[in-house]
């Protein structure tokens, strides 16, 4: 058998009932992912009328009233801007500490390489509730909770030490070669790092930003004890949304399609390296 | 080794040192400080409403309480059921799902971008979505069901048999993606030539996904089982927002009381006390399976 032979067994289209079963599979699965969202979008553009229905309304009206009142009486441009300010701030300082700290890892020779490592997996592990009680009181005394500085330091406990692991993967792939020529050319270690080694890991840089600027977005535990009533973000807002006595789905759902879009856009353009990123490093991707 | 090498590494470990240190207090003032605060006191009796009577040190007894407590061994007893109910299911159902797109041939790439949409949403909007979806009177389940005739309208995160499962329901959904893309990216990781020689020896499709893809994929799926056993472990946002630990405490997870304990009940010797528990088995849990991953090659 030649190498051919096996390349044509390999690449036959099987199309038989196993296959079909497992496009069904997908199919299936697919509905159970995207009706929620969908319903909550369609939900977004009705009457309080059309929603309050026993039966599902598939015809309606469409509204933008929902929309109009949360970026009016819901004050949810705020809440974004809350976000956004947090998520960029964590996301910048931990770049800032994270890149250097993750090439030293890679490439630098330092003592205990093995223990930081070990430290930087586990500060991954620490749960944001077992931190977050004695942070309220730390900040408190500091009179810095209800400031945006709070909320940025606190995501970045767990921003840092995922651009510390994503970075020095980055930077392990990189060949070598290309900042031991700069260091022979009699650039400093610095040089290398910064001339030759941070611009061919930017990709990898964007990847993390996005990375983090998600999680940052996301969270809520953080947000919700540290935050104060100017600098509510995202989640917090949406959760008083929902426990408010009288429950604006219209509302509501608009509410959530505007805080869902940004970050399905970032999501999407950092595909390839959320895995990479939700697992630590440990799969590549 | 020439002079100039030499030269080198001490400029390289300089500037190693440099570039570690400060990133490195930062992570000891966020992490570790407030973790060893917690520590300490843990060690106290610390009730914030009470301004009258300060902080008196009562030794082991935050601890000898939690051991103690019903509510802590019901909260523990709803977490592990939760737990287990969502990672089970997850790799369960993520397992079946990463090999049918395995098998695909056309459209793969658009389906791996649409199951990615429910894990960067906001866990949060996940459960305004699904108290929606589930709201015994307007929700889309409600409505299907009177359809077909039931019309009995049920409070699934009202009552106390179906809230924990609705809860766990919540969790699959949000979460099956990523197991799903984890175990695909395994599966696309082994090599054709295994595929090809067990078909060769006339291997069927069940005798290759048992002999050929559950080993090949056996790291993803440690590792998926430390991710999910960490973060279900944990889990605060959609009960926090779905059932605040109701009806009752049906649905009290150990974050959740934790959280309460500080922010409901200001009592924050126990809650730090609740927080160093929630901390160690973590770090137990944890280091289990890192120390099974490292011995595959993962996290080296």
């Amino acid at each position: 058998m030649s190498a051919n032979d096996v390349g044509y067994v390999r690449r036959k289209p099987r199309r038989d009932a196993w296959v079909v079963g497992c496009y069904i599979v997908i199919g299936v699965f697919l509905l159970f992912v995207l009706v929620p969202v969908l319903t909550v979008l369609v939900n977004s553009f009705k009457t309080p009328s059309a929603i309050f229905t026993s039966t599902p309304q598939l015809t309606f009206t469409p509204t933008i009233a929902n929309y109009a009142k949360v970026f009016g009486e819901l004050n949810f441009l705020q809440y974004l801007v809350n976000s956004l300010f947090v998520g960029v701030g964590s996301t910048a300082l931990s770049l800032v500490l994270g890149v250097p700290f993750a090439y030293a890892l890679a490439r630098l020779p330092i003592r205990g390489r093995e223990w930081w490592a070990r430290i930087i997996l586990f500060s991954r592990m620490v749960p944001a509730v077992a931190l977050v009680v004695p942070m309220f009181v730390l900040f408190q005394q500091l009179q810095l909770t209800g400031s945006y500085a709070a909320l940025i330091l606190a995501h970045t406990t767990f921003n840092l030490p995922i651009v510390i692991w994503m970075m020095r993967s980055f930077f392990e792939e990189l060949p070598p070669e290309l900042e031991e020529a700069a260091l022979v050319d009699g650039a400093s270690r610095f040089g290398a790092f910064w001339r030759i080694a941070v611009p061919l890991a930017s990709p990898g840089m964007a990847a993390t930003a996005v990375l983090c600027l998600i999680f940052s977005w996301n969270e809520f535990l953080f947000a919700l004890v540290l935050s104060g009533q100017d600098t509510q973000t995202v989640p917090v807002g949406v959760s008083s949304f929902i426990g408010s006595v009288s429950i604006d789905w219209g509302g509501s759902s608009a509410a959530a399609i505007v805080a869902i879009i940004p970050i399905f856009i970032l999501g999407l353009a950092a595909q390839r390296f959320l895995v990479r990123g939700l697992t630590f490093g440990g799969v590549k991707g | 080794m020439t002079a100039q090498n030499t030269q080198w590494d001490r400029g390289g470990r300089r500037l190693g040192r440099a570039m570690i240190a400060l990133p490195a207090l930062i992570l000891a003032l966020l992490i570790f400080g407030p973790l060893i605060y917690s520590i300490v006191l843990s060690l106290y009796k610390w009730q914030l409403t009470d301004i009258n009577s300060g902080k008196p040190f009562v030794g082991f007894a935050n601890y000898v309480h939690l051991f103690t407590d019903p509510q802590v061994l019901n909260a523990v007893g709803n977490t592990l059921i939760y737990v287990v109910g969502s990672v089970g299911t997850e790799l369960i159902l993520g397992f079946v799902i990463a090999s049918a797109l395995f098998e695909m041939t056309k459209g793969r790439k658009l389906a791996n971008s649409l199951i990615l949409l429910p894990m960067i949403i906001a866990p949060v909007i996940t459960a305004l979505i699904w108290r929606y979806m589930l709201d015994p009177q307007f929700g889309l389940v409600a409505q299907v069901l009177s359809v077909f005739g039931f019309k009995g309208g049920i409070s699934f995160f009202g009552t106390s048999q179906l809230a924990l499962p609705s809860l766990i329901l919540v969790d699959v959904w949000q979460w099956t993606p990523f197991v799903i893309l984890i175990l695909h990216a395994g599966m696309l990781g082994i090599s054709e030539e295994q595929f090809e020689a067990a078909r060769i020896d006339g291997a069927g499709r069940w005798r290759i996904l048992r002999s050929i893809v559950l080993p090949g994929i056996a790291p993803q799926i440690l590792l998926v089982l430390l991710f999910r056993t960490m973060d279900t472990y944990r889990i605060f946002d959609t009960v926090f927002v779905l059932t605040r630990g109701g009806p009752g405490t049906s649905t009290e997870t150990i974050g959740l009381y934790t959280y309460q304990t500080g922010f409901s009940f200001f009592d924050m010797g126990y809650a730090m006390t609740l927080g160093v528990f929630i901390l160690i088995t973590v770090a137990i849990i944890s280091s289990f399976y890192i120390r099974l991953l490292r011995r595959r090659e993962v996290f080296q």
